[in-house]
């Protein structure tokens, strides 16, 4: 009859099973894996990373090269002209015909049946360097001919709508990765700093933060693009869009990190390392730091997508990268006339694009949040 | 055995069951509730039968994760979503299973035939609406009155649970009302519609020692002239041997013995029941050798605080002085207890003393040197010499940090220790110390319970090899048996190593059993000091007479 009282002095502690000594890593991975929106968005942010890596493998079409102005998206038949079923899938290109219309004179375009491409993974087609290095020809999917197949039809120059968006992808997270980089080193530190040394100057920062915030940001966006001269290479044009970007979004960022760093700061832990004689310094990168960490994560995942549509807003309204750059914000910039959405509506398919983009990372973001503060 | 241990000390039916006529207006067969939790099931509670009759009062006593509090909630229908109740529970009202009822009938139930109230009376009223209204509120849910009439009712409640100038009151929101005050108003929140049954669970915890025993006595006369049934859950045994009738000792999710309260801590069967009746705490400290030097003086520190009040283009101040030109002297080897009501400055006095908050008057020495006017900087080499232990172990360890990197930051911020090696060495030698095994440096703080995170506390300060300990309430978060465990090590450590303890509590019996000397505080002020058994036995001021009396014998 030996009940579980515990020795006077010494404690028994419980043995490391179970999820109990599992690293926090761990943990979150496990939160986050009972949230099903949250996987969702992680495995289409997985998804579109591995599509903005390997663009060349994925774009069937070289991007640059042009043919028949605003050609609608190929259908892809199983049959034939004379509907017999045919193995593999075939697609008909969109060719000037010899006829005119009757009305404008202009020549009409249509699909040339006299061709047929059968289409095929893992095709052979236009050359590029994998990473700049590796030189290789092999494309997930296309005409097995190696011939260009537009699915999401052309734009104006009759350049590939989907490889286009594929090769954009590239700069549209390059410039959301960067710019959020950014706003989150500035505002993390900023809001640390401010939010635990506090008094005086969190006074002051603070102020500027609001000074910041309270600007109108759409005309200061617009303002600051006259200012770049249009002589100015790509690259420089580039990172001017990343500096305009950033130059309001740290704000918000440490805002949220001084409000956590207030709360933490107060924490016995944090007084237990004052007693110890801990400086600041190694209070704020071991005890302050760490705890805010989970929240600048969920942050991050949140304002991609704000840059995201930042980068195709702006670029809809004329401020984008300059080509022979692409972007997504590039490619809307085509969009801007109602006449041209009316008759060629498959130029809006970057918005597709930017859609689940930011559905993708809020997702993850969502999940995240819910899964980062499991104590 | 199991189930010859089960039938000998906790039955299912009642030990006075032949001396009771009538049926009981609850009885609880065999509930079980089961928690679903990352990773599988938690027992929440395993097997809890208890009967009540009418116009009686039984205490269930437990430590904290018995399942005291989630048997009474599932007698309320107030589980969350994620409790299941096992199906051969049965919870018969008035001889009808409520575990059965819809949640019309439960609705119906609750609040009117079945009331309750909550530990932390700050949450549990909504601060948007007067307390008149609220209580109003409650009434017209369950009875068919016009608004005035439940006014005067509400009116009635209030005089009732005698809250002073009750008319003025109704008007007030819960802010404007203190701790205790806002607890009478839950109390008359839920006596609104003359329930047969009341349920407190732990009423009196948040509350200070002083306002304890009002609130308690004020449910006592509530329930004999209402003839009302209580069940009051706690974890205070002085409570339950003072305001009820028949006790049931919980453990685990069991009950483990149930009896009347006399025959109970007459003779406790269950070993988990002396355990947890030899656990209140007590002994005293060693006496520490005479004449022994200073370790810390204070005099004449002030320390205030600027609040803002009101103001629109400039903000006027006004000055709260939490401690007002108080001095102490602590010597070598000597626990010195700082006693008071929450609010009295006794935790600000004390950070200010080993200079975590900045005095704005007066001087302190350490070990005769001055340190009133250090800055941060040049206190750090002092640091290592006094330490602090905090209250809540929860808050006190860094949850990203191993408890291997808890107890070496220290060592590593003081430059003690040649190397890495001997730091390791030094961390599981305080470990062990503080009654924790070596083996735990990887493991992470949320692994531990509340008693193991407060020595992990310990260990963090005594790696250090300090002179003197801050002990800013180490034992009020924690249970009573860890309370004692606690206890004993800091008497074992004071011993072994002439420690100085400087130990803030509100607590007069751990105060008993740790300090020699002791200063009571009230609004930044002492009012009384002395050696513990002086204090204790003789108090010169009405108010340590007070703070006396809640701790040993509640019903003040």
């Amino acid at each position: 009859m030996k009940a579980d009282v515990q020795p006077a002095i010494s404690t028994s502690v419980p043995p490391a099973k179970g999820h109990g000594n599992e690293t926090y890593t761990a943990l979150v991975w496990r939160r986050l894996k009972r949230s099903w929106t949250g996987m969702i968005g992680l495995i289409l942010v997985c998804l579109l990373m591995i599509m903005t890596i390997f663009a060349e493998f994925f774009a069937p079409v070289d991007p640059k090269l042009t043919g028949v102005g605003f050609a609608p998206p190929q259908t892809i038949s199983m049959t034939d002209r004379d509907g017999n079923f045919v193995f593999p899938p075939r697609t008909y290109q969109i060719r000037e015909t010899e006829e005119l219309d009757p009305v404008t004179f202009q020549p009409i375009v249509g699909p040339d049946y006299e061709n047929p491409q059968s289409l095929g993974f893992f095709v052979k087609g236009f050359e590029y360097s994998l990473f700049g290095l590796i030189p290789a020809q092999r494309h997930f999917f296309g005409a097995t001919d190696g011939s260009p197949v537009n699915f999401l039809g052309t734009d104006k120059f009759g350049r590939d709508v989907l490889s286009r968006i594929i090769y954009g992808s590239r700069i549209s997270l390059m410039i959301a990765l960067t710019v959020v980089f950014i706003i989150t080193v500035v505002g993390t530190t900023v809001g640390m700093v401010s939010g635990y040394f506090g008094g005086r100057l969190d006074a002051w920062v603070q102020r500027f933060v609001e000074l910041v915030l309270a600007f109108p940001q759409l005309p200061l966006y617009l303002a600051l693009t006259s200012l770049i001269p249009v002589t100015a290479p790509t690259n420089v044009f580039l990172a001017f869009v990343i500096f305009v970007m950033s130059a309001l979004g740290w704000a918000q960022m440490s805002r949220e990190v001084r409000g956590k760093t207030l709360a933490l700061a107060r924490i016995d832990y944090v007084r237990a390392a004052m007693a110890i004689g801990a400086t600041d310094r190694r209070i704020i990168f071991q005890h302050i730091f760490p705890n805010v960490m989970s929240h600048v994560i969920v942050a991050v995942t949140l304002a991609i997508p704000n840059v995201v549509l930042l980068e195709s807003f702006l670029g809809f309204l004329g401020f984008a990268v300059k080509p022979p750059l692409i972007s997504w914000g590039l490619m809307l910039q085509d969009t801007a006339t109602y006449s041209v959405i009316g008759s060629y509506p498959w130029i809006l398919a970057p918005v597709g694009f930017v859609l689940v983009t930011v559905f993708a990372f809020n997702a993850l973001g969502d999940g995240l949040r819910d899964a980062v503060d499991p104590y | 055995m199991a189930l010859t241990e089960k039938i000998s000390m906790a039955p299912d039916e009642r030990c006075d069951h032949a001396a009771r006529t009538g049926s009981p207006i609850i009885d609880a067969r065999n509930v079980a509730v089961t928690f679903k939790v990352e990773g599988g099931t938690v027992d929440a509670v395993k097997d809890v039968s208890f009967q009540l009759y009418r116009g009686e009062t039984i205490a269930v006593v437990g430590e904290s994760g018995s399942g005291k509090s989630v048997t009474a909630r599932t007698v309320m229908g107030l589980l969350t979503k994620r409790a299941t109740v096992a199906v051969h529970s049965r919870i018969e009202y008035d001889g009808k299973n409520v575990l059965k009822f819809s949640d019309r009938q439960r609705r119906a139930l609750r609040g009117d035939r079945i009331s309750m109230i909550f530990q932390e009376p700050m949450s549990s009223l909504n601060p948007v609406y007067t307390v008149g209204a609220q209580i109003i509120e409650a009434i017209r849910v369950h009875q068919k009155m016009s608004r005035k009439q439940a006014a005067e009712r509400t009116l009635e409640l209030l005089r009732q649970v005698q809250i002073p100038d009750p008319e003025s009151r109704f008007n007030q929101y819960p802010h404007q009302l203190s701790g205790g005050q806002r607890q009478r108003v839950m109390i008359a929140m839920a006596l609104a519609n003359n329930p047969d049954v009341l349920i407190a669970d732990e009423p009196t915890t948040a509350l200070d020692v002083t306002v304890q025993a009002q609130i308690l006595n004020l449910i006592r006369d509530l329930q004999q002239k209402l003839g009302m049934a209580v069940i009051l859950i706690t974890h205070d045994l002085t409570v339950v041997r003072q305001f009820s009738d028949y006790v049931y000792v919980m453990s685990q999710g069991e009950v483990k013995e149930h009896n009347t309260t006399d025959a109970l801590f007459k003779s406790p069967q269950h070993p988990y029941t002396r355990h947890l009746l030899a656990s209140e705490p007590k002994g005293m400290a060693n006496p520490p050798p005479v004449d022994s030097a200073v370790i810390l003086e204070g005099s004449n520190v002030r320390v205030s605080f600027m609040l803002k009040h009101g103001g629109f283009f400039r903000s006027r101040l006004k000055e709260l002085v939490a401690v007002d030109s108080l001095s102490l002297k602590l010597h070598r080897h000597e626990t010195l207890g700082l006693v008071g009501e929450s609010g009295s400055g006794k935790t600000t006095f004390g950070q200010a003393l080993v200079k975590l908050l900045t005095a704005d008057g007066g001087e302190i020495f350490f070990d005769g040197e001055p340190i009133h006017a250090r800055t941060r900087d040049q206190m750090r080499p002092l640091r290592s010499r006094m330490q602090v232990v905090f209250q809540d172990p929860f808050s006190s360890l860094n949850p990203r940090m191993s408890v291997g990197q808890i107890i070496e930051e220290g060592l590593i911020v003081n430059r003690l220790g040649d190397n890495k090696s001997d730091r390791l060495a030094r961390v599981e030698q305080a470990l062990v110390s503080a009654g924790l095994p070596h083996n735990i440096l990887s493991r992470f703080p949320h692994e531990f319970s509340g008693g193991q995170r407060q020595r992990i506390a310990i260990a963090r300060a005594i790696a250090l090899e300090p002179e003197f300990i801050l002990l800013d309430e180490p034992t009020s978060a924690l249970d009573l048996s860890v309370q004692a465990q606690i206890i004993d090590l800091l008497r074992k450590l004071q011993d072994e190593r002439g420690l100085s303890y400087l130990f803030i509590s509100h607590d007069l019996k751990v105060v008993r059993a740790l300090c020699h000397r002791v200063v009571v505080m009230q609004h930044g002020k002492i009012v009384e000091e002395g050696p513990v058994d002086e204090v204790l036995s003789h108090p010169k001021t009405a108010y340590t007479e007070r703070l006396v009396k809640a701790a040993f014998e509640v019903a003040a």
